[in-house]
């Protein structure tokens, strides 16, 4: 019996399913793309790392460009984080449909570079005015042995963020200049109930605080990196962790904190200064019921910072003509004009010397002068841990520094570890990749 | 007197800071929507606002388009719904009562997708929508799920507990197969039909990596995506406007429960008692 019935219910079980994904497939929107016409159609992914409405400012940078060029259209793709961004366009890269342009972490240069993806700007850069008018650090983030691979679009530093009320409290009236003024201002700033600690002196943003060692290593007049290996075991490296391990061992500085909450503690007065990005400017001065000041990171042998943020990249595997408006869309968002809208209405920090000499900026900095602070710093800035797998390099890393401020590990022993481990893993990857 | 005075509220006294447990958290996303920025760290300030501040929620909305952010939420998870049950009924009845060659092998298979997570699979889903023409559309993010490894196995297990007699029973009225499984399976575990369902929609509201990886265009993206916006900052959540944006977010979830909370509750005791 049942053997005669089945035919029947498999047929019906084909018919239902068959209609169930049609009217699956009537419920979206495909959208058309005009084809056949000389008009060249890109694609742009981009993160939103400050906040959201970053969104409606790109989409709306967009909307410009797009009326503004007969030939050229792009369509604006949101695509999440830094971290998903990057999944989205690897994904498109695995599948062959690369996006003509896209915006990652500076970090992922050496990764897509490895991948072949990315198209070499170089000419078309020397052609124009890009090496006269980009700040040079800022430049130097989508460089790799001289050849330019995109423009600098988003770029934020750590800066020191403190509690002017806090300061004035305790009768501080300026924010420390040197790493050893760093340490005595953060004593006289700590404040303790018995074991308790009611505000901390100084608490860097964890989660990116490998972003933030790197620059206390370049500020020992280091960088810790090379293309194709870390040097987290030199003993400029060394010395700057030491220099942290004696912070927390003073009981002026939280062992451990996460990028929000350390943001939260500092607006909340928990803790009186805070290392933080350029990029939380607008919010921290919003939120805070108190005067924010914005300075330096202090010195040690030398001002260091390490560029945040990104540039836009664009594809090698796209028809010249395809790479041509590519570059003038890229050369059109980072355009003077554009990057000081974008500076002022987001926080990063405009890559242009002639954004910076124009009427508005000037004015801008006169009016907050905590943006004047991080063009200043950007003079000591260079690019983020441009390695091949930098996701592990610096998860091992943020490890060695998180064992060693948890005091299970003496620094020279958790940065050798960690040297050793990115090493290996940068090799393997040059291996795959030859 | 006294002991049924103790029944009578005793209950109550354990349920009672559950509850506030339980509604801690939306009371605060609540309280926080309503708050300045300053405000929200400020501890001085107290719990409440001074003045409730409703700008924060066209200031969220403002952020991306939410209101055809939702209608694609509900299509997408209203749509994986649909055809998972339609699916995963079949499927269930196929197992439970059909014998065919390689029943168990296969019925092993489909467990076996259980056990994968959702990311190792992102890649050949991806391929498969591409192949299909889907990508950046509404199907796009309903087709991998139509099919479920876990309500077929849910649904089989509930299916084997009716008794054999009812289905003979209706066999003799002249049911078919589809006849059987309408009239006679499908009313019987209504309990856990109900509860796959509140788990598929729970995940499919929520998921917010897949819709991002298969669509571009602002007119086919779901609610988490909004959301993202206002939660993956670089500079510290911008917590006024997200909380504003998870209550519009959470609200349409939150009230189907409250609607439909006592068939709820009921079928979830039902399949308790079986």
């Amino acid at each position: 019996m049942t053997s005669t019935k089945l035919p029947i219910s498999r047929r019906h079980f084909l018919q239902v399913g068959a209609g169930a994904i049609t009217a699956a497939g009537m419920l979206g929107t495909t959208p058309l793309f005009a084809s056949g016409t000389d008009v060249v159609k890109l694609q742009f992914m981009y993160p939103v790392g400050v906040s959201g409405d970053i969104n409606r400012i790109v989409t709306g940078m967009i909307n410009n460009f797009n009326a503004s060029h007969e030939k050229v259209q792009v369509e604006p793709i949101y695509a999440g984080s830094y971290d998903n961004t990057e999944q989205k366009v690897m994904t498109s890269l695995g599948v062959g449909e690369t996006p003509a342009t896209w915006l990652p972490i500076n970090s992922a240069l050496q990764t897509f570079l490895g991948m072949d993806a990315l198209a070499d700007v170089t000419a078309m850069a020397k052609a124009d005015d890009i090496y006269q008018d980009f700040l040079p650090g800022f430049l130097s983030i989508c460089e790799s042995e001289e050849k330019l691979y995109g423009l600098p679009f988003q770029c934020s530093t750590p800066v020191l963020y403190y509690n002017k009320d806090l300061f004035a409290k305790a009768g501080i009236n300026k924010a420390p200049d040197t790493w050893t003024e760093l340490m005595e201002t953060a004593k006289a700033l700590t404040i303790r109930n018995g074991a308790d600690v009611s505000q901390w002196g100084l608490t860097f943003g964890g989660g990116w605080h490998d972003w933030i060692f790197e620059s206390f290593v370049r500020q020992n007049a280091l960088v810790p990196w090379q293309k194709d290996k870390v040097m987290f075991d030199a003993p400029e490296a060394i010395d700057a962790l030491e220099f942290w391990v004696k912070m927390v061992k003073e009981g002026v500085m939280p062992s451990a904190s996460t990028w929000q909450g350390s943001a939260n503690d500092f607006m909340a007065g928990r803790t009186a200064m805070l290392y933080h990005s350029t990029g939380s400017l607008a919010n921290l001065r919003k939120s805070s019921p108190f005067e924010v000041g914005v300075a330096f990171m202090p010195k040690n042998k030398t001002y260091g910072a390490t560029i945040g943020g990104g540039p836009i990249l664009m594809a090698k595997n796209q028809p010249d003509a395809h790479l041509q408006a590519s570059w003038t869309f890229a050369r059109w968002m980072t355009n003077t004009q554009n990057q000081t809208h974008w500076c002022k209405e987001t926080g990063y920090i405009a890559a242009r010397k002639s954004s910076w000499e124009g009427e508005e900026l000037k004015a801008f900095a006169n009016e907050v002068p905590a943006a004047k602070v991080a063009l200043d710093q950007a003079a000591y800035a260079g690019a983020f841990l441009q390695v091949p797998g930098y996701h592990k390099v610096r998860e091992y890393l943020k490890s060695a520094l998180d064992r060693t401020l948890a005091g299970e590990i003496d620094p020279t022993s958790a940065l050798k570890d960690a040297t050793k481990q990115s090493n290996r893993e940068i090799e393997r990857l040059m291996r795959r990749r030859a | 007197m006294k002991p049924s005075f103790l029944k009578k509220y005793g209950l109550h006294a354990i349920l009672l800071p559950a509850a506030l447990l339980w509604i801690g958290p939306l009371l605060w996303i609540l309280v926080t929507s309503v708050k300045t920025r300053v405000e929200v760290f400020d501890a001085s300030s107290g719990l409440f606002p001074q003045n409730f501040i409703w700008d924060n929620y066209p200031a969220a909305m403002s952020v991306a388009p939410f209101g055809t952010y939702m209608m694609n939420s509900f299509l997408v998870t209203g749509g994986i719904l649909v055809c998972q049950i339609v699916t995963i009924s079949l499927a269930a009845y196929a197992f439970a009562r059909l014998t065919f060659p390689f029943k168990n092998l296969i019925f092993s298979l489909f467990l076996l997708q259980i056990m994968f997570p959702i990311y190792a699979i992102f890649l050949t889903n991806f391929l498969t929508v591409r192949e299909l023409g889907l990508m950046n559309s509404l199907p796009a993010m309903i087709v991998p799920f139509v099919a479920s490894g876990y309500g077929t196995f849910m649904l089989r297990q509930a299916f084997r507990q009716v008794p054999t007699e009812l289905s003979d029973a209706a066999k003799l009225d002249g049911c078919g197969h589809l006849s059987t499984l309408w009239h006679v399976y499908l009313p019987l575990v209504r309990p856990t039909l109900i509860a796959f369902a509140i788990i598929s929609i729970v995940t499919h509201w929520n998921d917010y990596m897949w819709p991002l990886l298969v669509t571009n265009s602002e007119s086919v993206r779901t609610l988490p995506i909004g959301l993202g916006l206002l939660a993956k900052s670089d500079s510290g959540a911008d917590w006024t406007r997200l909380m504003a944006a998870t209550v519009i977010v959470i609200s349409p979830l939150l009230l189907l429960f409250v609607i439909f909370q006592r068939r709820f509750v009921d079928s979830f005791m039902h399949a308790g008692l079986k």
